[in-house]
């Protein structure tokens, strides 16, 4: 199909938007999203590995892998030391991401909440950055003047939601939308004001309402009680985003090219996998803590001298070696690493559930993953039960499974699969296409606006 | 530190002299302006030529906005683009100072406090234990 090149580029990402909600059979009503795959094209978008906000995000907006990157998770080991670790804001980021490209080629933009945007760099344009900003006192806006700007114009800008572990499911919804209309009033506000070529928002709120009120909407959850009265919370949240959609759509016209996107999907969680205690019983992790509660790993006294393996807890578990001449205290002789590696993915891949069926855990070994592997990667990257089940760094554990969460309610975990929307103006009259990746939306929103694509991006165009 | 004579011309070539010599003083280098009374007081073009040399030697980077001058020593040329607002047009040239191993563009981070606080919100979204 020959592409009509367009003038401008409106992306509108929902971090964890999933595709059951907007495509499946059992979609919800969002009519001016679905109107708009109707126009142009739709499909299910693969995310990274891992499945996360970070490094999610920068690898469809760069282009590149996580490996690539440098970064596999918000939190990475900075060196080889065992407690050395760096969050992965924005100076993590070391690719161009789309904004910066299209900066550099004259194209006015405006970035607004999108992750990993704080600290900000300069753009050719305006940016707010997204949840990493540590607070409203910061500099996260570019140019700086632009905060003042906006907080007399629209009011306080919301972060992300406070105390979002809690019960108190009321509040939290009700922060969580007022979060939303309050993103979506900064993004009206900048359309309005602002000369734009390119226009990207991330609206968090969905990733936030998943994680907390998932056991009230899905039946296949273990804690899923039929009538509950938060039953219907994600349809009406959805419906909330899709107004919002609607009334910046009204805005842009037959030269705006228009992207929805996520970086990842969600699913039921059913349990959490102890993954450190699990290494404790095998012999793997040595500490020297008495364990008589839940203790953070981070927290205990590990003897590195009896220990080769140990994890940290998250969605997914990032499992590291402790090899001689590697760690500072290794053990693992260089030459039996892929022996021990290996020995630890069978075990992984032949857990089961606390009933005794099989988990089907996944355990990956980035070099499989990746184009290259920079930074400090994990040496396993683990999905326990295919992402149904969490990993929970912690130990102290009876068992190796859990049930509840040392953090707060969780609900939901992430899926593989994201959502992506274009309606590119080419008259592809709701196309659905096939095998989409994170790393193809940055090639094909350059190559939208008629803008060489790098030859180092990985992905590739979509038309 | 080393020094270069950058001339600007174009768009904005002055407002962008101005964001360029703030943001290389804000990053720790030595800058100067030579615009067209810098130049008079140094009896003209070839005396503000040869004062290019003279910085550029002391690690200083020099800024002209002069058309016509045709300073000594290294220099870069840098024809502003109309689209850039001043300010991104001077991170432009600091990206090709940077590049060329001239200034270092390490942008700020955490405070110790800010980490923890990221950590801990981290630890609340599930992302991190």
């Amino acid at each position: 199909m020959t592409r009509k090149r367009a003038e401008r580029v409106l992306v509108i990402g929902l971090d964890c938007a999933t595709p059951q909600f907007v495509f499946g059979p059992n979609r919800y009503e969002m009519p001016n999203l679905q109107a708009l795959a109707a126009r142009g094209c739709w499909g299910l978008l693969r995310s990274c590995h891992p499945p996360i906000t970070v490094p999610a995000w920068a690898s469809m907006m760069s282009s590149k892998d996580p490996g690539t990157l440098g970064y596999y998770g918000f939190r990475n080991r900075k060196d080889r030391s065992y407690d050395a670790m760096f969050t992965a804001n924005s100076t993590a980021v070391k690719e161009k991401r789309v904004w910066d490209i299209l900066s550099r080629q004259g194209k006015k933009v405006v970035v607004l909440g999108v992750p990993q945007t704080y600290p900000v760099s300069p753009v050719n344009g305006w940016l707010v950055s997204g949840f990493l900003a540590p607070n409203t006192d910061s500099d996260f806006t570019y140019p700086k003047a632009l905060k003042t700007e906006l907080r007399e114009a629209v009011g306080e800008y919301i972060i992300d939601v406070k105390d979002y572990r809690t019960d108190d499911k009321d509040r939290l919804i009700k922060q969580i939308h007022g979060m939303l209309d309050n993103r979506f009033a900064y993004a009206r506000y900048l359309m309005d004001s602002k000369p734009w070529d390119f226009f990207m928002m991330v609206e968090m709120g969905v990733d936030r309402l998943h994680h907390g009120l998932w056991q009230h909407i899905d039946p296949t959850h273990p804690k899923f009680v039929p009538g509950n009265p938060y039953e219907n919370v994600l349809r009406d949240y959805y419906r909330a985003v899709d107004n919002h959609i609607g009334e910046l759509l009204t805005r842009v016209g037959d030269e705006t090219a228009v992207f929805i996107v996520s970086d990842h999907g969600a699913k039921s969680m059913h349990g959490g996998i102890c993954v450190n205690q699990w290494l404790i019983n095998e012999g793997l992790l040595t500490v020297r803590d008495k364990l008589d509660g839940r203790k953070r790993i981070e927290d205990c006294d590990i003897d590195w001298s009896r220990t080769k393996a140990w994890s940290s807890g998250g969605y997914y578990a990032r499992l590291f070696l402790n090899v001689e001449g590697r760690e500072p205290q290794g053990i693992i002789p260089a030459d039996q690493y892929e022996a021990v590696r290996d020995e630890i993915v069978r075990k992984l891949e032949a857990m089961t559930d606390h009933e005794g069926k099989p988990l089907n855990t996944k355990a990956h070994k980035p070099e499989d993953l990746y184009r290259t592997v920079k930074g400090v990667a994990p040496d396993l990257i683990i999905y326990f039960g295919d992402l149904y089940w969490r990993s929970v760094g912690s130990v102290g554990f009876d068992s190796i499974y859990t049930f509840e969460n040392d953090t707060g309610p969780d609900d939901a975990n992430h899926d593989y699969n994201g959502i992506f929307v274009m309606d590119d103006r080419s008259g592809r009259a709701g196309q659905e296409l096939q095998g989409l990746q994170l790393m193809d939306v940055a090639p094909t929103i350059l190559d939208v606006l008629g803008v060489d694509v790098p030859a180092d991006m990985q992905g590739k165009v979509i038309n | 530190m080393k020094g270069i004579t950058v001339c600007l011309s174009g768009a904005n070539a002055a407002d962008t002299a101005k964001t360029l010599g703030a943001r290389l003083i804000e990053l720790g280098h030595n800058a100067e302006q030579i615009d067209s009374e810098a130049v008079n007081r140094l009896g003209g073009l070839a005396g503000a030529a040869h004062a290019c040399l003279l910085l550029s030697r002391n690690g200083v980077i020099a800024v002209s906005t002069c058309a016509g001058l045709k300073p000594e020593g290294e220099t870069l040329a840098v024809e502003i683009d109309g689209n850039d607002t001043p300010d991104f047009a001077a991170e432009k040239i600091l990206d090709t100072l940077a590049s060329a191993g001239l200034v270092s563009l390490e942008t700020g981070d955490y405070s110790p406090e800010e980490e923890e606080q990221i950590r801990r919100r981290l630890a609340s979204l599930g992302y991190i234990e």
